[in-house]
Formats: C-alpha cells, structure tokens, sequence
C-alpha cells in the first residue's frame, strides 16, 4: 500500500470518529430532506385546492376542465440543491480546513514527516480521504432525498431521472471536494491557521452568498413581487424583444454571476434535473448543449483547488513555526 | 464599575489587533457602499425597462418605482446585515471570550476583584462600542450615497428612518454576538465555537423561514420577508416559526423603517421579537457560570 493510501485510510478513520462532523454533515442532511418535504407538501396544498376548484366548477355545471398541476419529482429537489451550495460549501471548508489545523495544533506533522514520505503523499492522502467522505457524504443525502421524494412526494421515477439524480450528485462532489482541498491548501500556505480560516470564510460569503445575491438584486424582473413583466402584463416575446434593448445591462450582470462557482454548480444542476423550466423534460443532450460550459467550469475549479493543494501542502510550508 | 470599564477598553484594543473581524468589517462597509449604486443602477434599468415599454404600447401600468422613498435605494443594506453583519457579529462573540481562554489569561484576570457578570459586561460593552462605530460610519456612507443619487440631502424624517434602521440593526447584530459569545465560552474548540453559532444562524436564516412559506434559501437572500404559503398546514407552521426566526423578523422592522412597500406585517410584533432575542441573549451569557468561563480549550 503506498503511503498516500496509508494517510487516506488514517485520515477516514479520523473522520468516522468525529463526532462533531458527523453530527454537522446530519445537520445538512435533515436541512435538504426538510427542504423536499415542504416543497412535495407545497405540490400536495396546489393540488387540493386544484381539486376543490375542479368540484365547484362541475357542481357549478361548468364542462371546462382547467390543466392539473403537474408534479415533475426531481423540481422538488431545488430547495436541498441550494442548501448544498450554501451550506454544503461551508461545512467541506471546515472539513478540508480541519484535516491540516488538526496536525499542526497537535504537532503531529513533525511525526508525520519523520517517516520517508513522498513529497505529495500527504495532500494526496488527504485529498483522496477527502474524496472519499464526500463520496459517502453525497450518496447519502441523493439517496434520502430520493427516498423523500418518493415516499412523501407519491412520486415515481423513470430511468432517466435516476441519470440526472446521478449526474447531479456527481457534479455536487466535485463542488464540495473544491471547497475542502481549498480550503486543505490555505490551511497548509498560511502561517497562521486563523488566516486561512479568515481568508476561506471571506470566500465562501463573497462567491456563494454576496455575487448570487448582487446578480439576482440586478435582474429587472426580481425587482417587483410576482415578477416585473408579469406586473405590466407583458407577454413573454415582448419581454425578450424589450429586454434585448438592455443587453449591456444584462451582460454585466451576467457576468458577475458567472464570476461565482456557485453559480456554475446551480445552473449546472439546475438544468439536468429539470429545475429550469427551459430543461424541464427534455433529453440529456439538450441539457448538456446548453450547460456544458457550466460543467466545465467547475470541472477547472476542483481541479485548481486540488492543484493548489497539492503544490502547497509541502514540507517546508507545514514545518514552519505555527504561529 | 471601573473593572467594567478596564475590560471593555481592553476589549476595544483586541478588536483592533484582531484579523477577522476587520477583513469582515472591510467586507461589509464596501458592501453597503455598493448597495446604494446597485439600488440605483437597478431602479434606473426598471424605470428604462418600463419607459420603453410604454413608448411600445406595452402596458398601462404605471411605474413600479415612481413615489418610493429615496431610503428604496438602502434596501439591500438590510441582507449586507444578515449575510455579511450577522457573521461578523458571531466571530467577534466567539474571538471575545474565545481570546482569554486560548491565552489561559483568564485565570489572572478573575483573580482580581472582578465577578463574572463584571467580566463579561465589560466584554460586552467593548463589542456593543466598536459594533455602534462601524454601524455609525456605514449609516453616515448609506446617507451620503442616497443624497448623491437623489441630488440633495435627506430630509429630517428620512434621516430619523435610516437611524432608527441602524438602531435596530445594533440590537439585532448584538443577538448574534451574544450567540457568538456564549458558544466561545462553552465549546472546546475554536472551530466548534465558530461552527455552531453559524448552525444556528442558518436555521435562523434558511431552515425557519422555508418550513412556514415553503421559500427556497436562496430566495431568502432578500431584504423582504418571505410570505406564507396559503393554505395546508403552512399557516400553522408560519405562525409557530416565523417569530423564532430572528433574521426575518429584522427584516420586517427594517423594511417597515426604510419604507419599502413591499414590507407589509406588524412592525412592533417584529421589532419587540429583535429586542427579545437580545435580551434572551444577555440574559444566558450574564448567567454563565465561574468554573465554565475558565474552561480549558481541547485544540
């Protein structure tokens, strides 16, 4: 076994016995499962009322039968997305943070580099640990999630949807293995662990909190309730054909929400589980013509993240004098 | 009273010194400096958006924008405080009593003629002081800005508005600083002190709120309150939650005093709730015990 696999394994180990971070990582997990059940109760309150409406107007003599609420199962899944990218976000911090501060409080990095190690068989061996927690982390919540959906939202799934729960997950991992091997490599390059923590902490409230928040603040139909154009009582081509006069605009905000990670996990999720109406339904291939440039933006941002990690998780940087 | 008054000096000293919650005071007064120019910027599109519109023969609707407030343009202050403000607030609770334990110096300072409820008054006092300068100078930055947009100063009742907001906005933040005060004092590791004040704030924020309106947490990011989904149990629930959270709750006074329309509710309900948790607050840390206060640390 190489002396990567060894740390991972010890790393895993550490990991299955804090308390404290399982009890955190339960914490997401009862958020999102929370999540699904108040939107699948919320389809349940939509349909009801459809269903008295339908009553009154057959009683009334009326023959006109208004369309159904239509339940798409995985549009229920919005609400835990969102808890994953904000919170998720935060707790992979802590995670990745953890796994180098615990070292040098307790000195055992001297320890460890006692030993003929490679010179990146420790942030491998943590990065893999890392990987691997998340990969467990992961599954668990898609598959409670799954689990609610079905069970609370009376819903059935079709293979493809078990594709996009899939590809969904897998694109959540990458997101939160970001999140952990960057904040891992600040831990590792700052003298000062406050720093690191300091500096990550600063991240995740601008990239996941601040950006997203200014974006959507700048988007002209979020700034009446129930939306702008729907207040004038604009028709949808009308809208595009009047926005387009304001493309400047829209191309700045844009690009202050593309400047987000985050926002790249979202719209990336958002689209294979049909969340954004524009993807609801529609093939697999459709959903990657229009967010492929999302996937490969974070697909970039895990692999910075465990490229900085790795480059400077050295050594030299872990030996110095801990402040 | 001069212990107390020797503490919270010696409080105001380390704030200074601190890292975090300067980076995150930087954070947020070049936050709420931006607010007011994506106010504008925003309300300028919409006024554009509705003008061409209308030139159009699109609409008849009058301008979503025309008559509101000039303090409209603030409104985004309100989410810059329970975003960015809140987490300050809890890191500097937590880096206040966290700071002796870590330095062991605690056992020193208690052996003076100083209780407990003195020690941590004048901790308390030294935080509420710094929190009141930083509110004061964003509140004088929020002033400014909205008198350059509308092109002359703010009238007497406006500038009242924006204070009593700011005024709130201290009760509301020293809650989170008591939360932050009292997880320094009983957890056993500095991450753990910062994480579980940040647990609960996330609740506060995210978990309450959507349980009663059935909001999705980014939609929370609003300075406006969610509203309840009609019908089924979510009334019941969002008559049971919504008072507990406290970030929705700041959000209801503070669009009651910025006078955004779009804010309707009992305005007093929401500011006694604020005050509440305050107190609540307090209340908890001023009954913490000798023996825990000088708890050794595990990191």
């Amino acid at each position: 076994m190489t002396n990567s696999m060894i740390i991972a394994q010890k790393e895993l180990l550490d990991l299955r016995r804090n308390n404290f971070l399982i009890a955190v990582l339960g914490f997401v997990l009862i958020a999102v499962v929370i999540s699904v059940v108040v939107s699948a109760t919320q389809f349940g309150v939509k349909l009801d009322a459809y269903n008295i409406y339908l009553q009154a107007l057959k009683s009334s003599g009326n023959t006109t039968v208004p369309a159904a609420p239509q339940l798409y199962p995985l549009q229920l899944l919005r609400g835990s997305v969102e808890y994953l990218e904000i919170l998720g976000a935060l707790f992979a911090i802590v995670m990745g943070y953890g796994l180098i501060a615990k070292e040098k409080q307790r000195a055992t990095i001297q320890l460890l580099y006692s030993r003929p190690i490679g010179r990146s068989a420790l942030p491998a061996g943590k990065i893999i640990a890392i990987a691997v927690a998340w990969l467990v982390a992961v599954a668990t919540i898609f598959l409670a999630v799954t689990l609610t959906v079905a069970i609370v939202g009376h819903a059935s799934f079709t293979a493809i949807d078990y594709q996009r729960l899939g590809i969904s997950a897998f694109i959540t991992w990458l997101y939160l293995i970001m999140w952990s091997a960057l904040a891992l490599g600040l831990a590792s390059w700052t003298t000062r662990l406050s720093t690191a923590l300091i500096i990550a902490l600063v991240l995740w409230l601008t990239v996941v909190l601040i950006i997203p928040q200014m974006g959507d603040t700048m988007d002209p139909d979020n700034q009446v309730p129930g939306g702008l154009f729907k207040s004038l009582g604009i028709a949808k081509p009308d809208e595009l054909a009047v926005l387009a006069q304001f493309s400047g605009f829209d191309t700045a905000r844009n690009g202050l929400e593309v400047s987000s990670i985050t926002k790249h996990y979202e719209r990336f999720t958002f689209a294979f589980l049909g969340i954004k109406d524009q993807f609801n339904q529609q093939p697999l291939g459709l959903a990657w013509a229009g967010v492929w440039n999302n996937a490969l933006s974070v697909w970039f941002a895990v692999f910075g993240a465990i490229g900085f990690a790795l480059l400077v998780t050295t050594r030299k940087k872990l030996l110095r004098r801990t402040q | 009273m001069t212990s107390i008054l020797a503490i919270s000096k010696h409080e105001l000293l380390s704030l200074r010194r601190e890292k975090l919650p300067l980076v995150l005071l930087v954070v947020f007064v070049v936050m709420v400096s931006v607010s007011g120019l994506i106010g504008w910027l925003t309300n300028t599109t919409v006024s554009n958006v509705w003008n061409k519109s209308t030139q159009a023969g699109l609409t008849n609707a009058s301008n979503p924008f025309e008559n509101v407030s000039p303090l409209y343009y603030s409104r985004n202050t309100v989410i810059y405080l329970v975003l960015i403000g809140a987490l300050m607030a809890i890191v500097l609770g937590v880096t206040s009593t966290m700071r002796d334990r870590k330095a062991r110096t605690l056992d020193l300072v208690l052996s003076r003629p100083l209780s407990v409820v003195e020690y941590l008054l004048g901790k308390t006092i030294g935080v509420a002081i710094w929190l009141m300068a930083v509110l004061a100078t964003v509140g004088c930055i929020s002033w400014a800005s909205v008198a350059i947009i509308i092109g002359k100063p703010l009238g007497v009742q406006d500038t009242t508005r924006l204070a009593g907001f700011y005024g709130i906005a201290l009760v509301f933040l020293m809650a989170f600083v008591f939360l932050g005060m009292i997880s320094g004092i009983y957890a056993s590791r500095e991450t753990t002190a910062l994480l579980i004040p940040i647990s609960v704030w996330s609740i506060t924020a995210f978990v309450l709120p959507q349980i009663g309106t059935s909001a999705n947490p980014v939609s929370l990011l609003n300075p406006v309150p969610s509203v309840a989904f009609p019908g089924g149990a979510f009334d019941a629930l969002n008559t049971l939650f919504r008072p507990l959270s406290v970030t929705e709750q700041f959000k209801g006074a503070s669009g009651w005093l910025l006078s955004n329309p779009e804010v309707t509710g009992y305005f007093i309900a929401s500011i006694s709730i604020v005050f509440i948790a305050t107190a609540l607050g307090l209340l908890t840390l001023l009954l913490t015990r000798r023996d825990r206060i000088r708890g050794a640390l595990n990191d």
